[in-house]
């Protein structure tokens, strides 16, 4: 892409007590570009995508995004917890498992964050996730708890409640693979739409068709680094690496939609 | 189920529930006796014990003192306890359980015993005959309890939600005040009630304890029943219980309307 670039990651690595999850990975992310990453279960990628906005801490290596580094103050000296919070949430999170307040009404789940993180006032909170709900088809559930709403609906509440904090990135941790199936496309649906608007994406998925038609790059992760990446229709009809070859007969007849 | 065995079924349960009950509820006639002595009610019926329980300044004093050092020490319970509760739920080793299993402990070593202790070390401390003590050692007593329903309520909650927190730009107080303890409140709610009652009704420790000092309303019972046998004691005695009751329908009630929002939800 020609925008300019929006995420630097240099050198992440992290280890979970012996085990070394990520080893000196970087990627840059452009402004409004939309990137996939895939690999097989245990390649890190969940992992990289929570050090991206700090969920988790790595050993070492930096994330800097639009002009802040995540950790650093401006003066370069090290945040405190409370200041990385505020840094954090220049990043949308998305989870597998949606996970939504359950004592909260969607519309509350999507108002919590301005309002106590943002300092909004409630009615503009309220004004704000109803906005965002009616914009991912959710305009009749506003007043519905978790409990009451289908996966693919409170997944699209997660989308809401990430888009209301207007980050400059959202970040997809595999957010179709705790689906069932037919509930599968309506959330696919409502990323392909986020990212025609321009939003900046990172998905980890196993959606090839959706990595296909929405992505502009794919990253193929494997034992903590990244191996190959490029257009997703080279990447996929072309691979040059005996895993993401190995990856990619297993995935296909599987799983493309 | 079968007819013919439930009829006797339901006459047997009814047995064991008055041999359960009634013992407690006799004082409730004792307590309206016109006599000065404790005694069945003969000839007629009397507020006058119930207005001495509400009028003489001994009893008042008791009331007041067990209602406060009841709430104190609950208040102190249900900090502590809550607090340990989302920790080792935060943590979740091995050695956590190991934590937990120790905040059983007071529920399992014999009252007297501990009283014995904690008087050996109140007595360097220069606690004893203090309402502090006697607060602090109840809000220990009363720690299980919290710590049990609390852990039972944060059992149903996905410790992700915390991470989901901290991805919208959550500080750690925030997510602890917004996120954790809102999906708590009814283990908290319940923790606090049973460590208040626990208090309410506890009568070593405050004897060990309070030594002279203190008197509450179980220990003025106590007193009561060795010095003269005054019918207020029937009087005190329906007034704890009816009390405790009432906590408990609270309890209870508070209960229902989860149940009743947990099936609304599903």
């Amino acid at each position: 892409m020609v925008t300019p670039v929006l995420v630097e990651a240099r050198g992440i690595t992290k280890r979970f007590g012996p085990r070394t999850v990520l080893e000196d990975v970087d990627l840059d992310v452009h402004e409004g570009e939309t990137v996939v990453i895939i690999g097989a279960s245990g390649s890190g990628k969940t992992t990289f995508l929570r050090c991206l906005n700090r969920l988790e801490t790595p050993e070492t290596g930096q994330v800097r995004i639009a002009d802040v580094t995540l950790g650093r103050r401006s003066d370069g000296r090290p945040a405190d917890e409370r200041e990385l919070s505020q840094q954090r949430r220049l990043f949308g999170f998305v989870f597998q498992r949606f996970n939504l307040f359950p004592h909260l009404t969607a519309m509350q789940n999507v108002a919590l964050g301005p309002r106590r993180v943002l300092g909004v006032r409630r009615a503009e909170a309220e004004a704000r996730a109803v906005h965002e709900l009616t914009r991912l088809g959710l305009a009749e559930h506003v007043g519905k708890r978790p409990g009451q709403l289908s996966g693919g609906q409170q997944q699209r509440v997660a989308i809401a409640r990430a888009l209301a904090m207007d980050p400059r990135v959202i970040l997809f941790d595999e957010p179709t693979s705790a689906l069932d199936p037919e509930l599968v496309q309506e959330v696919l649906d409502a990323m392909r739409a986020l990212a025609g608007e321009g939003m900046t994406m990172v998905v980890v998925t196993h959606e090839m068709r959706f990595a296909r038609s929405v992505a502009h790059r794919a990253v193929f992760m494997a034992d903590g680094r990244i191996v190959e990446q490029g257009v997703p229709n080279d990447l996929f009809g072309a691979p040059r690496d005996e895993r993401l070859r190995r990856f990619l007969r297993h995935l296909e007849p599987h799983h493309d939609r | 189920m079968a007819q013919d065995g439930g009829a006797l079924r339901r006459v047997l349960a009814g047995l064991i529930l008055a041999f359960l009950v009634l013992p407690a509820f006799v004082v409730f006639p004792v307590s309206l006796t016109p006599n000065r002595y404790l005694s069945l009610p003969s000839g007629g019926v009397s507020w006058q014990h119930w207005q001495t329980l509400f009028t003489d300044p001994v009893w008042l004093s008791g009331i007041r003192e067990s209602v406060l050092i009841a709430s104190l020490s609950t208040a102190l319970a249900l900090a502590a306890g809550t607090a340990c509760a989302i920790g080792c739920w935060r943590l979740g080793s091995r050695l956590t359980d190991m934590v937990r299993s120790a905040m059983i402990l007071p529920l399992m070593i014999p009252t007297i015993v501990y009283a014995l202790g904690i008087y050996r070390f109140y007595v360097e401390l220069d606690l004893i005959g203090t309402m502090l003590g006697v607060i602090l050692a109840h809000a220990v007593t009363g720690l299980p309890y919290v710590v049990l329903t609390v852990t039972a309520s944060l059992a149903n909650l996905d410790p992700a939600l915390e991470r989901a927190a901290r991805s919208l730009g959550a500080s750690v107080p925030q997510t602890l005040t917004r996120v954790i303890v809102p999906n708590i409140i009814p283990g908290i709610l319940s923790g606090g009630i049973f460590a208040f009652i626990h208090s309410w009704d506890e009568l070593i420790i405050v004897i060990f304890i309070g030594g002279r000092e203190l008197f509450t309303l179980p220990q003025l019972i106590w007193d009561g029943i060795n010095e003269n046998l005054d019918p207020a004691i029937a009087a005190v005695a329906s007034a704890l219980i009816l009390f405790t009751l009432a906590v408990l329908l609270v309890e209870l009630g508070l209960r229902r309307r989860r149940q009743f929002r947990a099936a609304r939800d599903t």
